[in-house]
C-alpha cells in the first residue's frame, strides 16, 4: 500500500513526500526539541563513561591509601579522595556503570512484568482484571521508596536485589499504563477482525494490541530510569545498596554527609553525577512523550 | 495551549513553595522567640545559676538498679552518692557517703563507717538500715531480672549486717579485689531512699530520691530534666541554683543549642563536629575515654580457630595508620586493651606488628582462602564514631594480601542480636569500662557469655589468669597478672585492638570549673556560670 501523494508546504509549493512511518515522524519531532537532545547527549556520554570506565578511570576505584584520605581536589585527584583514601573521580566514573544498569535493567524487569499483568487485566477483564488491578493499586499506595526499602530488608544487600526491589515497587505503573490502553482499542475492528479469523489470546494481545500501546510504555520506561536510578541512590544513600567497597553515587553521598562541613567536595561530585543522569532521562522522557502525542507535535 | 496551562500551574506550585517556607521561617523564629524567655526569665544572676546541658538521648529512667544506660547515668550521678565515689579526674576509689572502711583479712567482709547527719531529699536519715534495703533489694532473693547492673556490682554479696546506726558490714562469699571499685559506679551503687522506694513500689525511676548536690524537680518526657540545689547537702553545697538536663538527638542540633546559648554544655560529639564548636566561640573538652574499640575474630569457627591464621590476618592490618586517618587527634591508638590510665596497662605488650608480606606468605603457608565474613554496626558508637568505616578500612588492607571480605552492617539492636547468634568470622565491637579496673576490661575474653565476649574465646589458662586477678590484692602483683593476661590474647590475636575514643564534650566559655569524668559522667555541684557575659 505504499503510494506517494502530494503535500502542500508553507510555502505554498508543491512536494512529493514519501508516507513517513511513525517512527520516523516521532524522530523528526524529536530531534527539533533542543532539551531532548542535549538529554541524548548526556546519556551516550554516560554509557561511554560506563562502557569504557576501565581505560578513563586514573586510579582503581577500590584501592584505598589511608595515608592519603580526605585529601581536597588536586593535580593528581581531580575530585580530592574520600575517608578511605580512594580517589573520587575514579569512583564516581565506576558509579555510572552501577547507575545506568540498575536503572535499565530494574525498568526492563518492570516493563516485562508490568507488561503481562497489564495486558492480562485489560484484555481478560472481570475477575481477572479486578484480582491483579487491586492488587496493583495496594502496591501503588505504598510510596515506592519505602516499598524498596522493605524489599531490600527482607533481599539483604547487593546490587542485583537492588535491581529487584526497584523493579517490583515500578510493576503497578507499567501494568496500568498498558492495561488503560488495552481497554480502549480492545474492542475496535481490528481487534474483533484478528479474533474472528481465529487468532487465540496470546497472538491477539502481542501481535495485534502491544504494538499500539508501545509509545506510551516507551515514555514511560525512560522516565522510569531516571526514577531508577534516583531510588538507587536514595537505597545506597541508606546503606541498602551495594556491597562495599562498590562505587555507587547514593552510598558516596551517603558515607560522605558527615563530613558536609569539612570536606564538602566528597559529597558534591556524587550528587552532581546523580542530578545528571536523573536530569538527562527527564529530559529525554518529555521530549518523547512529546514527540509521540501528535497533538503536541508541531 | 497545554504548555500556557503547565506553565501556569508550575509558577503556582513554585509560589506556594516559596510563601510555604517563608511562612515556616516565620514559624521558627516566633518558636524561638517564646523559647528564649522560659530559660532567661529569672534575672541575669539568677539564669546565670542556672546550668544547661543538652544529651543526645533521654534517660531510660531514675533509679540507679533499674538502668544501664550512660544517659540516664548523667542525671543519676547529680542526684544521688554512694557509699564511695571516683576521683575527680581518675578512678581512684575516694569516700563519700561512708567515711571509712576496713576489710576483713581474709577478704570475705567489708564494714563501712558511714558519715553521719545525712538526710535523703525527703527528709528522711541516711543510715545502716537504708544501706542494707539498697542493696538486699539487689541481691537475691529480692533481686529482680531487669536490675541490669546488680549483678554485676553485688556479684559476690552475700549479705549485709546492720552493726548500729553508723556502722555496717557486708559479706562477700567470696574476696573480689574490685568490689570497691564497684560501690563507687554510678548504676547500682548509689543509695536510694528507703521510704521512697517503699512509697514508689520499690523502683523510683520517675521519682528520684538521694543524698546528693541536686534533688529532682520534674521530667518532662522528650524535653527535659530539671534539678534544684539540695540546700541541705552535707558537704559543700552545689554552686549552680539549677542543672537542666535537655534531649536533643541530633548531633549537629546538639551544636547549634550550643551555638544558640540555649544550652551551656553538651556531650556526645564527634570530630566531624569539633571545628565547628571552636569556631562558634565555644570550648572543646577533650579527656582520654575509659573505653577500648576493637575487632574480634570469631574463634569458634574454622579457620579462625587456629592462632597462626588470626596472627597472618593481623599483619595485614596497618592499625596506627588507620586510627589516625579515621580518628585524627580524637582517638588513641590502642596497644593494649586497657586504657592507659587503668592498672594493669603496661606499655611493654606486644602487639601483632603490620608486615603485610609476612601475611600474604603466612596465610598462603596456612592454605587460607577464603571469603571472611565481616559483621558490623552502622550507627556511631561512643568508642567508634566512624562506625562501618573502620569495617571498610580493613577490608582494604585484607584485599591488598589477596583476602576477600563481605560485609553486613546492622543497626545497634539488629547487631547485638547477630552477635549473639554468631554467624561471622570477625566482628566489631567496644566496651566502655565502668569502674576502672582492669578485670572490667580482661573478663570480657573470659566471660561465657557471647554477648560480651564476642570472639568467643574460652582459654582455660586464659581464664585461670583471670581468676588470679579478682582474687590478688590491688598493687603491682595484680597488675602483674593482668599484664600477663594482656600479652596472652595479643599473642594468640583473639582480638586486634583499635583504638580508645577520647570523650569530647564542650562547653560555652562562661562555664566555670567544667569537668567530664572518665566514665562518662558529668558532676555539676562545683560548676557555675560566669555572671557576666
Amino acid at each position: 500500500m505504499k503510494t506517494q501523494k502530494a503535500v502542500q508546504t508553507e510555502n505554498g509549493s508543491i512536494a512529493i513526500e514519501k508516507p513517513e512511518s511513525q517512527f520516523k515522524q516521532m524522530w523528526y519531532a524529536l530531534i527539533q526539541n533542543k532539551a531532548a537532545v542535549a538529554g541524548m547527549i548526556i546519556i551516550i556520554f554516560l554509557i561511554f563513561l560506563a562502557v569504557f570506565a576501565k581505560f578513563i578511570m586514573p586510579y582503581d576505584p577500590n584501592y584505598a591509601d589511608l595515608a592519603i584520605n580526605k585529601q581536597a581536589p588536586s593535580a593528581a585527584h581531580w575530585f580530592g579522595t574520600d575517608e578511605q583514601g580512594r580517589d573520587i573521580f575514579s569512583r564516581v566514573i565506576d558509579g555510572t556503570k552501577i547507575s545506568l544498569s540498575v536503572g535499565v535493567t530494574a525498568v526492563a524487569f518492570a516493563l516485562s512484568l508490568g507488561t503481562i499483568f497489564g495486558a492480562v487485566a485489560g484484555y481478560k477483564g472481570g475477575k481477572i482484571d479486578t484480582v491483579i488491578m487491586r492488587f496493583m493499586d495496594i502496591m501503588l499506595s505504598i510510596p515506592d521508596i519505602l516499598l524498596a526499602i522493605t524489599f531490600m530488608a527482607a533481599l539483604g544487600r547487593g546490587i542485583d536485589k537492588a535491581v529487584i526491589a526497584i523493579g517490583i515497587c515500578s510493576i503497578p505503573e507499567y501494568a496500568r499504563i498498558v492495561r488503560g490502553s488495552i481497554l480502549s482499542i480492545k474492542d475496535s475492528e481490528y481487534v474483533q477482525a484478528a479474533k474472528v479469523i481465529g487468532n487465540n489470546d496470546m497472538r491477539i494481545i502481542f501481535k495485534h494490541i502491544l504494538p499500539n500501546v508501545l509509545s506510551p510504555m516507551i515514555v514511560r520506561a525512560t522516565l522510569g530510569i531516571s526514577t531508577a536510578v534516583l531510588n538507587t541512590a536514595a537505597l545506597g544513600f541508606l546503606g541498602l545498596g551495594v556491597q562495599p567497597p562498590a562505587a555507587e553515587w547514593g552510598d558516596m553521598l551517603g558515607r560522605a554527609r558527615v563530613f558536609i562541613f569539612e570536606a564538602p567536595y566528597m559529597l558534591i561530585f556524587p550528587g552532581i553525577a546523580i542530578t545528571i543522569t536523573v536530569l538527562a532521562f527527564n529530559l529525554l522522557g518529555d521530549g518523547l512523550r512529546d514527540a509521540f502525542d501528535p497533538k503536541a507535535r508541531k | 495551549m497545554k504548555k500556557t496551562l503547565a506553565m501556569i500551574i508550575a509558577s503556582t506550585l513554585a509560589l506556594s513553595m516559596l510563601t510555604g517556607c517563608g511562612g515556616n521561617a516565620g514559624a521558627k523564629s516566633e518558636g524561638t522567640k517564646t523559647e528564649s524567655p522560659k530559660t532567661e526569665e529569672p534575672k541575669a544572676d539568677k539564669a546565670s545559676q542556672t546550668l544547661v546541658f543538652a544529651q543526645g538521648a533521654e534517660p531510660r529512667g531514675l533509679d540507679p538498679a533499674f538502668v544501664d544506660d550512660g544517659e540516664s547515668s548523667k542525671v543519676i550521678v547529680n542526684i544521688y552518692e554512694g557509699l564511695l565515689a571516683y576521683e575527680k579526674d581518675s578512678t581512684e576509689v575516694v569516700p563519700a557517703l561512708a567515711e571509712s572502711w576496713e576489710k576483713a583479712t581474709d577478704g570475705l567482709s567489708y564494714t563501712f563507717k558511714l558519715r553521719q547527719g545525712v538526710k535523703f531529699h525527703d527528709g528522711t536519715d541516711f543510715n545502716a538500715e537504708a544501706v542494707k534495703t539498697n542493696i538486699d533489694r539487689q541481691i537475691p532473693p529480692q533481686r529482680k531480672e531487669d536490675m541490669p547492673y546488680a549483678s554485676f556490682v553485688f556479684a559476690d554479696v552475700k549479705d549485709v549486717e546492720v552493726i548500729d546506726d553508723a556502722n555496717v558490714k557486708i559479706n562477700l562469699t567470696k574476696p573480689n579485689s574490685a568490689f570497691l571499685a564497684n560501690l563507687a559506679m554510678s548504676l547500682a551503687a548509689p543509695m536510694v531512699s528507703p521510704k521512697a522506694l517503699e512509697e514508689n513500689d520499690g523502683n523510683v525511676n520517675k521519682a528520684p530520691v538521694g543524698t546528693g548536690p541536686f534533688k529532682f524537680v520534674s521530667w518532662n518526657p522528650a524535653e527535659d530534666i530539671v534539678l534544684e540545689r539540695n540546700e541541705e547537702y552535707w558537704g559543700e553545697k552545689a554552686k549552680a541554683q539549677n542543672v537542666i538536663f535537655k534531649f536533643i538527638p541530633d548531633n549537629s542540633a546538639r551544636i547549634v543549642a550550643l551555638k544558640n546559648g540555649e544550652v551551656d554544655m553538651i556531650d556526645g560529639i564527634d570530630s566531624t563536629g569539633v571545628d565547628q564548636i571552636e569556631a562558634d566561640g565555644n570550648v572543646i573538652y577533650n579527656v582520654p575515654g575509659m573505653n577500648i574499640n576493637y575487632m574480634a575474630y570469631n574463634v569458634s569457627r574454622k579457620p579462625f580457630d587456629n592462632p597462626a591464621v588470626r596472627v597472618a590476618l593481623t599483619k595485614a592490618i596497618n592499625v596506627p595508620e588507620l586510627v589516625t586517618a579515621l580518628y585524627g587527634d580524637y582517638a588513641e591508638l590502642a596497644t593494649t586493651i586497657l586504657p592507659t590510665f587503668i592498672p594493669g596497662y603496661s606499655k611493654d605488650v606486644k602487639q601483632t606488628a603490620y608486615d603485610p608480606e609476612a601475611a600474604k606468605a603466612e596465610l598462603t603457608a596456612a592454605g587460607f582462602n577464603q571469603t571472611i565474613k565481616m559483621i558490623v554496626y552502622n550507627n556511631p558508637r561512643p568508642y567508634n564514631a566512624r562506625n562501618k568505616a573502620l569495617a571498610e578500612a580493613i577490608q582494604s588492607y585484607f584485599s591488598k594480601v589477596g583476602v576477600n571480605v563481605t560485609i553486613e552492617d546492622y543497626d545497634w539492636t539488629t547487631y547485638k542480636d547477630k552477635v549473639i547468634a554468631g554467624d561471622y568470622d570477625i566482628c566489631f565491637y567496644g566496651w566502655i569500662g565502668d569502674n576502672g579496673d582492669p578485670d572490667n576490661f580482661l573478663n570480657l575474653l573470659a566471660d561465657q557469655n557471647p554477648a560480651l565476649n564476642v570472639a568467643r574465646f574460652n582459654d582455660p589458662a586464659f581464664n585461670e589468669i583471670i581468676a588470679q586477678g579478682t582474687s590478688t590484692e590491688k598493687g603491682p602483683e595484680r597488675d602483674a597478672i593482668y599484664q600477663k593476661a594482656e600479652q596472652y590474647v595479643a599473642d594468640l590475636a583473639v582480638w586486634v585492638p583499635v583504638s580508645h575514643a577520647s570523650n569530647l564534650s564542650a562547653h560555652s566559655p562562661s562555664v566555670q570549673n567544667y569537668s567530664y569524668h572518665a566514665t562518662g559522667n558529668i558532676f555539676f555541684k562545683d560548676m557555675y556560670k560566669e555572671a557576666a557575659k
